[in-house]
């Protein structure tokens, strides 16, 4: 795209934001900015990973069942579900790498900053902007498995509304990548924050082996070591309910609670922390 | 705006042979452009075509494979495999569920010679307790799998099928299904004690059916009676959770059928030598007693196995037995 035309476009969008910082406080400066995050996201086809989610569920639910011998149901919802979290989880790292680094890049930045606008108002309006795309990701796509499960089973089937505690779990892993994506490029630039966000992805599902890790470490500096890195970084198996949920199993509510809690505390923190890195950088 | 008007405006208009040459020179290049395109096209399809080509002739080169070697191989161990699987351990699950099936029933559709239900072990399905194993490790509530190593395992490596089963109990301790499952392997050993004690212990989770404790006393008084067998069957054919499974206790039930039936059958001889003092020609001189044994006999008094293929009679040895064709399991 050239560059007079995302200028405009930035403008146009600039103006529209400026309208609405008139119009009230913080909490409209933060929406502003959220609903043209949300916008630039939809502008950037990145809604579009829909479709070939809907050909993997269509793919799946035809072909797979016919050679799965009476299991077409449990491949739906893990191969639906573990989709939803594969594209989420794409599109929460590199989405959310370049959310602060293009408004540095294309110098909007200044254009946002010369408007009353706060740091950390910028930051949670663009966390927020990215959680609402994915928001509808996660939630189209889980009513394309439920809406497969629905069309295999021929009718109404307890599956296509139990894996819903699941799909909201994996949105709340999602957000905590997001936040974790938008901490590394608050200070570090898009390719090394994708490579970071992805580590964290990973070791974020090993945390019961850091525990183990420093359950069993030799001396107390590497058990110390260990605990302070699983208590550190995000156990997100605390998200990973969807083998359990191609059983028809929902997690209990104080785990599904309590996880949602985590997570949220977690992102708060992130959030904190990105806040405290971005106020300090210089854009000169 | 009305700068460029008047820019418009005094520029000169183009003499009409200079507009009909511009046209020209439009399309000329409007016609190259296009001939480029198709060249191009051509180039991908030409390229696509030689890389085919190529591969298949450097396939060609390579030593022949087993066309199963990449069911024989596992990629790695389960519990690296839970470990490394990011929370898509469910897909991977099915992965492997999917690769134990096609993996079966490509050996089985390779095999030329005589197999029966109770020894696989001509098909060298060696590979299936692993692949099982996997993907219960990835997901330990894959009911499904403990349902189809439960039945087929048995028949290859008993072992494994005991270990397959005794990890699920382990994951999944109220699970009676899967006691029902040890039991039957049990069972089919012919170690009634332990398959006794395996229904016991099912029948005490929440859930279990009454029939698990009947089914405990009659192994421990009539393990190997067919009546406990019959028992066994009918119990597994309405209790899997897989369709495969169910297929093999029909086939079992069926077998269950055939082997009274040819009990039946050989009492009707019998009793015909009795009385003739010889065994009879054909089915027609034993008609009326097979009749009277209300076994199903054709038009011609020939009497039909469950799957409805006529029995053969063996006028040498006075017996009976199953035709070629029927697709009861041989004993």
């Amino acid at each position: 795209m050239p560059e007079e035309i995302v200028a405009l476009k930035t403008e146009a969008a600039a103006r529209e934001s400026g309208a609405d910082l008139r119009r009230s406080g913080a909490a409209a400066r933060v929406a502003a900015i959220a609903r043209n995050t949300f916008r630039e996201a939809v502008r950037d086809r990145v809604l579009y990973n829909l479709v070939l989610f809907v050909l993997i569920l269509t793919g799946g639910a035809v072909f797979l069942g016919e050679l799965s011998a009476a299991q077409e149901l449990k491949i739906i919802v893990d191969m639906g579900l573990s989709a939803a979290l594969l594209f989420g989880v794409f599109i929460a790292i590199f989405v959310g790498v370049g959310l602060v680094y293009k408004e540095i890049e294309r110098r909007t930045i200044y254009a946002i900053f010369s408007k009353p606008v706060g740091r950390g108002e910028f930051l949670l309006g663009k966390y927020l902007g990215l959680c609402l795309t994915l928001a509808v990701n996660v939630a189209v796509m889980g009513a394309g498995v439920s809406l497969a499960l629905l069309y295999v089973s021929g009718g109404w089937h307890p599956l296509a509304l139990s894996i819903w505690p699941a799909v909201a779990l994996i949105y709340v892993e999602l957000m905590i990548v997001v936040a974790v994506a938008l901490l590394f490029s608050s200070f570090s630039s898009p390719a090394l924050s994708a490579l970071l966000t992805f580590f964290v992805f990973v070791i974020g599902h090993f945390s019961a082996e850091l525990k183990s890790l420093s359950a069993a470490g030799a001396s107390g500096v590497a058990r110390l070591f260990f605990a302070a890195l699983y208590y550190l970084l995000p156990n997100l198996s605390n998200y990973s309910y969807i083998t359990a949920a191609a059983h028809g199993r929902t997690p209990a509510a104080p785990d599904f609670l309590v996880a949602v809690l985590y997570g949220l505390a977690y992102i708060a923190a992130l959030l904190a922390a990105s806040t405290l890195v971005f106020k300090r950088r210089n854009f000169k | 705006m009305k700068a460029t008007d008047e820019r418009t405006d005094s520029s000169p208009s183009p003499s009409p042979g200079a507009a009909e040459e511009f046209a020209a020179g439009r399309a000329g290049v409007a016609r190259r452009e296009r001939a480029r395109d198709a060249l191009l096209a051509l180039v991908v399809v030409m390229g696509l075509v030689q890389t085919f080509a190529l591969a298949r002739w450097l396939d060609a080169r390579r030593p022949a494979e087993d066309p199963f070697a990449a069911y024989e191989e596992l990629y790695v161990r389960p519990e690296t495999a839970r470990r490394l699987s990011l929370g898509f351990n469910g897909v991977a699950a099915d992965w492997y569920w999917l690769r134990s099936i096609q993996y079966v029933g490509r050996k089985v559709e390779a095999f030329q010679g005589e197999f029966t239900l109770d020894d696989l072990r001509p098909l060298g399905i060696r590979n299936l307790g692993p692949l099982l194993e996997q993907s219960t490790a990835l997901d330990p509530q894959f009911m499904a799998a403990y349902d189809f190593g439960a039945v087929v395992l048995p028949a290859i490596d008993p072992d494994a099928a005991v270990r397959l089963v005794e990890r699920g109990i382990s994951e999944n301790p109220q699970e009676w299904r899967l006691y029902h499952y040890l039991g039957y392997i049990h069972w089919q050993a012919n170690r009634f004690r332990e398959a006794s004690a395996a229904y016991e212990a099912g029948a005490r989770q929440p859930g279990a059916p009454p029939w698990m404790n009947i089914l405990a006393a009659q192994m421990t008084a009539q393990g190997g009676s067919r009546t406990v067998a019959r028992e066994m069957y009918r119990r597994m054919y309405e209790g899997a959770a897989d369709e495969q499974v169910r297929t093999l206790a029909v086939q079992r039930l069926a077998q269950l059928d055939s082997l009274e039936e040819r009990d039946r059958i050989r009492r009707a001889l019998a009793d015909f030598r009795e009385r003739a003092g010889r065994c009879p020609a054909d089915w027609r001189e034993v008609a009326p007693l097979l009749r009277a044994a209300r076994l199903r006999l054709t038009g011609a008094g020939v009497p039909l196995d469950p799957s409805d293929v006529p029995y053969v009679l063996d006028a040498a040895a006075c017996d009976v037995r199953l035709d070629e064709r029927s697709k009861i399991p041989k004993d």
